[in-house]
């Protein structure tokens, strides 16, 4: 017999007989009610150190390779910086999200192929560019875009991303841009 | 007493009584504890948070087949590869077989507690593969030669100038490099070798049944590079990381985040799936042993934040590397003798106060402290118990059952005491503490006397 079949039927024998229930939990609401999305969103992503960027040709002008994905809203975007570099040799990626999650102040991006995997994480810098009609509510409500956004064929990669990347393992002092970006920052193109 | 257990006293005589360790540790987690009281802040009910969470772990646990099989089906679908592992040789032969086929001279890794678990580096190591820690702790741990002190925070037992010492043994940096600096360095030199990797190896925080993906979650983004940058994707996963659907990680996100670091969320809640090369490698290692035990079940339930570690006045007095396992603490000690055997492991139980602390702070609400005591008594009914402890308690027992026994016990133990009788039978308290002045007179005694007044 294949390890498969050995593990499964020692987890049938295992499950049949069941294990107490636990009590069941009340209907209580877990989180605290929020406010106006976009004002929660801002606050939280400002908290986590991430930085709201208003002006996109003045903040784009600091950079000199510039790499970023196939989407519409980013080549709308950035279309007049009219650049794209290896990902490895990019000081900014510029990525469109899936959404924006007002209660954890995160974006939520995906990706299909390997070199967008690299795109948000491997430059120093991540500019996402969105609309102010993709920030939604809770993480619920992004996982319930996530799914009904991509049906059956979710990509390959879908990360929610709280923050430049960071690490506090020595002494537990905060040190931004552990591997991934020291900055994260999000643009809201004007509907 | 057991070589094993030996070993673990030795060392724990030796941490206990270290009072740089001590500090350490103490600043480290008065940190952590500041942070999560202000995690805990963000929940309008916690206590209604871990019950679900708790529920669902039932849910999955109770009908483990049905979702690891559903697993399997929809990674499958998308284009990815499930292999099936019942030892951790069996595991480790699949990640060097998967090496070979493609040819992998250099694997990253991203923190995983399962890989060390099954001893993954010294294998690949032995068949020429270098293997890298990308967790920034983890490289730490590398560098050192040592194993991680906590399953969370890796080097939580070192200060900023021993982590210094290391780097500039080893790369010639600054002895007074800043925690910024230290981190700097490390990021540059793994930087190149993120590159150059053919190989990427994760395990998973959570594995998804529905859509078949795995979950990884970390801050320092090394997650994202290990499974973006090499062009093969192994991830070892212990069955009992299943979660039904991806909506549940609305719950456990947070869940694992407030209670492992503070934070809401970690920076990246990863999700990848097959349509890049992805093989998962499900691992039972024991874990269908503890899930055949009904009452000890919901150990599994366990998401790894590492808040039992943290909230354990023994982990912090023994330290992380006394245990000599590769999960530390309250929950270690608990499932330990299932996974590697009781004979070997059957003292670690014995490392707790059974306060109830790890199951006050644990997000799945498993009691964890009465699986400790469950654990005892397990040992006991194997015979696994040291003999002259086995003898003592026959004598209790025979004492405590008949008043009249009790009370001719109490005046033999009090008279004892008074003649400087009983301090060597005590030693192993002695050693280090004083004992208690014997009472002058029994309860009962005292009871009899004022009972009228």
């Amino acid at each position: 017999m294949s390890a498969r079949e050995n593990i499964l039927s020692r987890v049938r024998d295992a499950v049949r007989a069941e294990a107490p229930r636990p009590p069941s939990p009340s209907e209580a609401p877990v989180w605290p009610p929020m406010g106006d999305a976009e004002t929660r969103f801002r606050e939280e992503f400002v908290a986590l150190r991430g930085e709201i960027v208003e002006s996109l040709p003045e903040f784009l002008a600091g950079f000199g390779k510039i790499a970023t994905d196939d989407s519409d809203l980013v080549a709308a975007a950035c279309g007049r910086v009219g650049m794209t570099v290896p990902v490895r040799e990019a000081e900014l990626g510029v990525t469109s999200c899936v959404c924006l999650v007002a209660q954890t102040g995160s974006v939520v991006v995906a990706c299909r192929r390997s070199e967008e995997r690299a795109l948000s994480v491997l430059p120093p810098v991540h500019l996402v560019v969105a609309r102010r009609s993709q920030i939604v509510l809770d993480l619920e409500a992004a996982l319930g875009v996530v799914r009904r956004q991509y049906g059956g064929g979710l990509p390959s990669l879908v990360s929610v991303i709280s923050g430049p990347s960071r690490t506090a393992d020595i002494e537990k002092v905060l040190v931004l841009g552990a591997h991934g970006p020291r900055r994260l920052a999000v643009h809201f193109v004007n509907e | 007493m057991n070589a094993n257990a030996q070993r673990f006293r030795r060392a724990c005589e030796a941490k206990a009584f270290d009072r740089n360790h001590r500090a350490i540790v103490a600043k480290n987690t008065a940190t952590y504890h500041a942070a999560v009281a202000r995690g805990l802040a963000r929940f309008a009910d916690w206590e209604t948070a871990r019950r679900r969470a708790a529920a669902v772990k039932w849910e999955v646990m109770n009908h483990l087949d049905h979702y690891l099989e559903e697993f399997e089906r929809n990674v499958r679908a998308t284009g990815g590869h499930v292999h099936w592992a019942e030892t951790a040789e069996e595991a480790t032969q699949i990640v060097l077989s998967l090496a070979r086929q493609h040819g992998v001279r250099k694997a990253v890794k991203s923190k995983s507690m399962v890989t060390e678990e099954i001893h993954l580096n010294p294998a690949l190591e032995a068949a020429g593969i270098t293997v890298l820690e990308t967790d920034l702790g983890e490289y730490i741990c590398q560098l050192r030669g040592e194993p991680p002190y906590h399953i969370v925070t890796p080097v939580m037992h070192l200060n900023r100038q021993q982590i210094a010492e290391t780097f500039h043994e080893k790369f010639g940096t600054p002895l007074d490099a800043t925690a910024e600096e230290l981190a700097g360095i490390a990021r540059e030199r793994l930087r190149a070798e993120f590159l150059a990797a053919d190989m990427g190896i994760t395990g998973a925080n959570f594995a998804v049944a529905d859509p078949g993906m795995i979950v990884l979650c970390t801050n320092e983004g090394n997650a994202r590079l290990t499974t973006a940058l090499p062009r093969l994707h192994v991830a070892v996963v212990g069955i009992e990381k299943l979660l039904p659907r991806l909506e549940d990680l609305a719950l456990f996100w947070p869940l694992l985040a407030t209670r492992g670091t503070g934070q809401f969320l970690t920076v990246y809640n990863t999700l990848v799936g097959g349509s890049e090369p992805l093989h998962v490698i499900l691992l039972d290692n024991g874990r269908t042993q503890l899930l055949a035990d009904v009452e000890q079940r919901d150990a599994l339930h366990c998401i790894r934040c590492g808040a039992c570690l943290n909230a354990c006045p023994v982990y912090k007095t023994v330290g992380g590397h006394s245990y000599g396992t590769t999960y530390q603490g309250p929950i270690g000690s608990m499932i330990t003798p299932h996974l590697r055997g009781w004979p070997d492991w059957s003292h670690l139980p014995y490392a707790s106060s059974l306060c109830g602390h790890c199951a006050d702070v644990c997000p799945v609400r498993i009691p964890i402290h009465h699986h400790l005591l469950h654990n005892r008594r397990n040992a006991v009914r194997q015979r696994l118990d040291p003999p002259l402890q086995r003898w003592m308690f026959r004598v209790w027992l025979w004492g405590v059952q008949s008043a009249r026994r009790y009370a001719i016990g109490g005046r033999l133990a009090r008279w004892a005491m008074r003649l400087g009788l009983a301090q060597p039978l005590a030693r192993a308290w002695t050693r280090y503490r004083d004992l208690p002045d014997p009472p002058r007179e029994a309860f009962r005694d005292w009871w009899r006397k004022h009972e009228r007044a």
